[in-house]
């Protein structure tokens, strides 16, 4: 067994020892991205893979810094952390710059930024941390389910004010998701079940926006619009489908080419996979981020601590869920609200939530030795 | 572990971990599932789709507006054009199929080329105008033989037509394809649409985004060979069709002084002498604007261009002629204005005056004899002019040439409206770099010299000098913001004098322009003034001998006949400025063309006691 690092420990040791697959399959998702968008430019290097590029490079920097910080940092920065996000969704709500309808962007001047994406982060560490300190036993019990339902509600409601359906489902789910791997009772989780089944309906009539509505009830019936929301999903899967098992090679989608999928480079990317490169090309993507997850659940399990574990498994649950989220859409399996493709879609947000979240499994996996401290409640 | 027995119990994470692992392997599979079933199950629909039915955005055209004339007759409109256009991208062989094309309709190199050029220039899906202005058999022939040739469309679009055989041409310019200059300056995407014209010359260029339109859009669902199967069409992207301009002109008597023209060559205007509204505005001989709109032909374009008579030029707007005798109400008015001669004060005209070692001429073989102001216009004698001309000065003549409106270019709304030449001293030192001479005083007292004028020039003169209060300016395009016109600021007194000459030229017998009838409506006088435009010198030799008559002379040769005027004499409503190139004495061909215009716009305008009005009755 190997010794504890010490957050003195020498830099390069720590370089030496940090997970070096887990960088490469990202790196090799992130280079998927930028010859994909490459081919949805046109092949015109300078209008998003270049900067898809660039992006991944600065992200990864940022990742390693992130990996090579002591993982008792993160620890005692967690609720900070949250605290923080949760300052900046309120602030967005005061003072956001509003783009595309939607109010999601803080503007310090400096950068102009998403606090919900600093959410996704921040709410796997705050309950990772109150999990790590919370004792076992209060686990299912009202004081500690209560707990857990504060820190994930009040980010919730405050995304979905903006309104931003898709990551509103998103921190939810992974919410929910770290309550689960905690251990909660499966008596808790029917009758959560049962809850969920009353308050959906509910929530579909009075919690969303006219839009958000229209393209829930779009997807379950596609024929309703058939140019507005729907086309879309349509084209989208005329996309997919014309590429068949070896799709029409490398920049020869006619779909794609003739731009009837909107947004291809962004969050509609996977449909120039799917159209140049068929099934084979299709399956192999979601092969590689089925190795990217797998190998995360792998690291998780090699952690001494819940926070560590609980930390890992949560940013995984938030990437796994991009992916299905993009790639139901996508398919015609889900709404279209407009979650990109991780590392593949154009955008620089993704990315950074992305990365910086790897680092932290990173963080957490090469300090997977060291002590702890714990608060007690 | 068991560290002190609380926290999270690592086993039950582990457990969870699986369950959620097993759940996420499982959508994976659902979504690998579907991603079968859309590329292989249903791969052949999708790429059935993917090649037929295409949505597309097309490009819906607008109308453009027409131009009409005062009373809304139809000048420039646009009428069904049988064309074939092609989308490339639905074309498998563009050479093959260009030659199959031309096998029906024969394309000429030119238009190969241009095709070629047009197809790499536009995006695959935007139509291409292979040729337009098809007549009917052709079309009908394409149009059966369309199932062999896919991409290749006949359409019925709209072409812009002319319908009065040119008379117009000059006024209402053409409209042509949008060339690289256009479409940098104008970023409408209409510009870029290979069917679209846009206006090049004359109203059509100036009145362009009025007349063009807005562009629609029009989202369509188009099979494999390019047919539109479907259309889905949304109220808020319709083109907006382009406004129709209309013009000041009377298009009954523009085409009244065509005819009076004839085969002459030259320039005649109209000017209403309240309003300035142009009532006419011609140039002869003229050239058929719709050959410009289907695209000319080398042949069309040497003929144009090798005709001395130049058909495409825009004489009355931009054509600079020396005024000539016209000019002499400029002098005269400079006189009485300046006070230094007495209107009462003869000269006696000898034919031949001295000026140093230089001689200067009258037309008039023996001389007119003694002359004072008022015959010396009504008979046009040079002698008198070249008399006080010596005594006012060139800058008092030329600052009453400008009062009248000479040397500048009247803003009509249009372009190519030229200034003429209203030569001063200080004109001629920056121009030619010399100093000026008594000699070309003399020669601009008679407008000849340095003086060139625009036949629309000398219709605001006369226009002015009736008008008598106010500089009146002209104006084309009804509708547009009119500047007020400033006030002439001549004595009243002197302009009546002026005018009572004028009307001695053309109503008292021994007038240059007296013709016994007068105008052909009874009780309604004109006044006016005739010019004989000298293009050539005469040497001492040929004036020894015997003038040369102009009949004698090569076509170019002959002196320009020129005649400016207007009536009613006591309550003026219309203004006429005519040049006849080459057309001899201006108290012969202008002088009549002019009559039988002044007549005819009276006789519109509701003045005349003749009963004979034009079919639509048209008048004011």
């Amino acid at each position: 067994m190997m010794n504890p690092l010490s957050s003195r420990a020498g830099l390069t040791a720590k370089l030496y020892e940090v997970n070096w697959l887990l960088i490469a399959l990202v790196a090799l998702v992130g280079m998927v991205g930028v010859t994909m968008i490459f081919a949805a430019t046109d092949g015109v290097w300078s209008r998003g893979a270049q900067q898809h590029l660039i992006r991944l490079v600065f992200a990864g920097g940022i990742m390693l810094a992130v990996a090579m910080t002591d993982i008792k940092v993160w620890y005692t920065l967690a609720y900070p952390i949250y605290a923080v996000a949760l300052i900046m969704l309120i602030g967005v709500d005061v003072m956001g710059v509003s783009v595309n309808g939607s109010q999601r962007w803080l503007d310090l001047k400096l950068i102009r930024f998403q606090p919900s994406e600093v959410m996704k982060l921040a709410i796997v560490l705050a309950l990772a941390r109150y999990y790590h300190d919370l004792p076992k036993y209060f686990t299912s019990r009202i004081s500690g389910l209560a707990g857990a339902a504060l820190i994930i509600l009040f980010p919730m409601a405050l995304i979905l004010r903006q309104p931003d359906l898709g990551t509103t489902l998103l921190v939810a789910a992974t919410g929910v998701a770290l309550v689960f791997l905690a251990g909660v009772n499966w008596r808790v989780i029917g009758g959560a079940a049962l809850a969920g089944t009353i308050a959906i309906p509910l929530f579909f009539r009075f919690g969303l926006k006219e839009y958000q509505r229209s393209r829930i009830l779009t997807f379950l019936d596609p024929s309703r619009d058939p140019t507005g929301a729907s086309y879309h999903i349509t084209q989208s899967k005329i996309a997919l489908g014309s590429g068949g098992v070896t799709g029409k090679g490398f920049m020869n989608g006619t779909q794609r080419q003739l731009e009837y999928v909107p947004e291809n480079r962004t969050d509609f990317i996977f449909t120039v996979i799917g159209e140049e490169f068929g099934l084979i090309g299709s399956l192999l993507t979601m092969g590689l981020y089925i190795s990217v997850i797998g190998l995360c659940v792998w690291l998780s399990m090699q952690c001494k601590h819940i926070f560590s574990r609980l930390l890992i498994l949560g940013l995984t649950t938030t990437f796994t869920l991009y992916i299905f989220i993009n790639l139901g859409m996508v398919m015609g399996l889900a709404p279209v609200v407009g979650v990109p493709l991780p590392l593949i879609s154009y955008g620089g947000t993704v990315i950074l939530t992305v990365m910086t979240g790897f680092g932290l499994v990173l963080s957490a996996h090469l300090h997977r030795q060291n002590e702890l401290p714990r608060s007690h409640f | 572990m068991a560290d002190r027995g609380t926290g999270v119990d690592e086993g039950i994470i582990t457990r969870r971990t699986a369950i959620l692992g097993a759940g996420g392997l499982g959508v994976f599979g659902v979504l690998a599932s579907r991603l079968y079933y859309l590329q292989v199950t249903k791969a052949e629909d999708y790429r059935v789709l993917s090649d037929d039915n295409r949505f597309n955005f097309n490009i819906t055209m607008p109308s453009r507006g027409r131009i009409l004339d005062r009373h809304g007759e139809s000048l420039a409109i646009n009428s069904q054009d049988y064309r074939v256009v092609m989308i490339p991208e639905r074309v498998k062989d563009i050479d093959a199929t260009l030659k199959r094309v031309s096998e029906i309709l024969p394309l000429r190199e030119t238009t190969l080329k241009r095709i070629r050029k047009d197809i790499n220039e536009h995006a695959r899906f935007v139509p291409i105008l292979i040729d337009d202005h098809l007549d009917w058999e052709t079309f009908s022939a394409l149009n059966l033989n369309t199932p062999d040739l896919p991409g290749v469309i006949p359409e019925v679009g709209e072409g812009r037509s002319y319908p009065d055989n040119g008379i117009f041409a000059h006024t209402l310019g053409y409209v042509g394809r949008a060339d690289v200059k256009d479409v940098e300056k104008d970023k409408d995407p209409l510009l870029r649409q290979p069917t679209f014209r846009i206006g090049k010359t004359g109203v059509e260029a100036a009145a362009d985004k009025t007349l063009r339109g807005t562009a629609g859009r029009l989202k369509v669902e188009v099979n494999a060979v390019g047919r539109i199967v479907r259309e889905w069409p949304d109220p808020k992207d319709q083109a907006i069709d382009g406004k129709d301009v209309w013009l000041t002109i009377d298009a009954e008597l523009q085409r009244h002084a065509a005819e009076l023209f004839e085969e002459d060559s030259g320039g005649l205007a109209v000017i209403d002498v309240v309003t300035g509204e142009l009532r006419t505005l011609l140039s002869m001989p003229t050239f058929d604007g719709n050959m410009f709109v289907s695209g000319l032909t080398q042949d069309d374009m040497d003929k144009l261009n090798n005709d001395e008579k130049r058909p495409q030029y825009n004489k009355v707007l931009s054509g600079g002629y020396p005024p000539a005798s016209t000019f002499k109400m400029a002098v005269m008015l400079a006189a009485l204005e300046s006070g230094l001669i007495d209107p009462t004060s003869k000269v006696f005209c000898t034919q031949k005056l001295r000026l140093g070692n230089r001689t200067f001429h009258c037309w008039k073989r023996g001389g007119h004899g003694p002359m004072d102001m008022r015959d010396a216009l009504k008979n046009s004698c040079d002698i008198y002019f070249y008399e006080i001309s010596q005594q006012i000065g060139m800058d008092k003549i030329a600052e009453m040439g400008r009062k009248l409106g000479f040397g500048q270019a009247h803003n009509i709304g249009i372009a190519g409206v030229k200034s003429g030449i209203m030569p001063d001293p200080a004109w001629k030192q920056a121009r030619l770099g010399n100093g000026w001479r008594m000699g070309d005083t003399l020669n601009a007292s008679i407008g000849q010299g340095f003086v060139l004028a625009t036949p629309l020039q000398l219709a605001v003169m006369a226009g002015r000098i009736a008008n008598g209060r106010k500089a009146l300016t002209p104006n084309l395009l009804i509708g547009q913001d009119l500047p007020e016109m400033a006030d002439l600021g001549i004595d009243p007194s002197h302009l009546a004098f002026v005018q009572d000459a004028m009307w001695s030229v053309c109503e008292e017998p021994g007038g240059t322009a007296y013709r016994e009838n007068g105008l052909g409506i009874k009780g309604l006088d004109m006044a006016g003034k005739t010019g004989t435009g000298q293009v050539r010198g005469i040497s001492a030799s040929e004036r020894r001998s015997r003038l040369r008559k102009n009949e004698e002379l090569p076509w170019k040769l002959r002196d320009h006949s020129i005649f400016t005027g207007y009536a009613p004499y006591d309550a003026p409503r219309f203004a006429v400025g005519c040049v006849v190139e080459h057309g001899g004495s201006g108290s012969k061909r202008a002088a009549d063309i002019v009559r039988g215009v002044l007549q005819r716009a009276l006789e519109r305008d509701g003045l005349g006691p003749k009963t004979e009005l034009p079919p639509d009755g048209a008048s004011l």
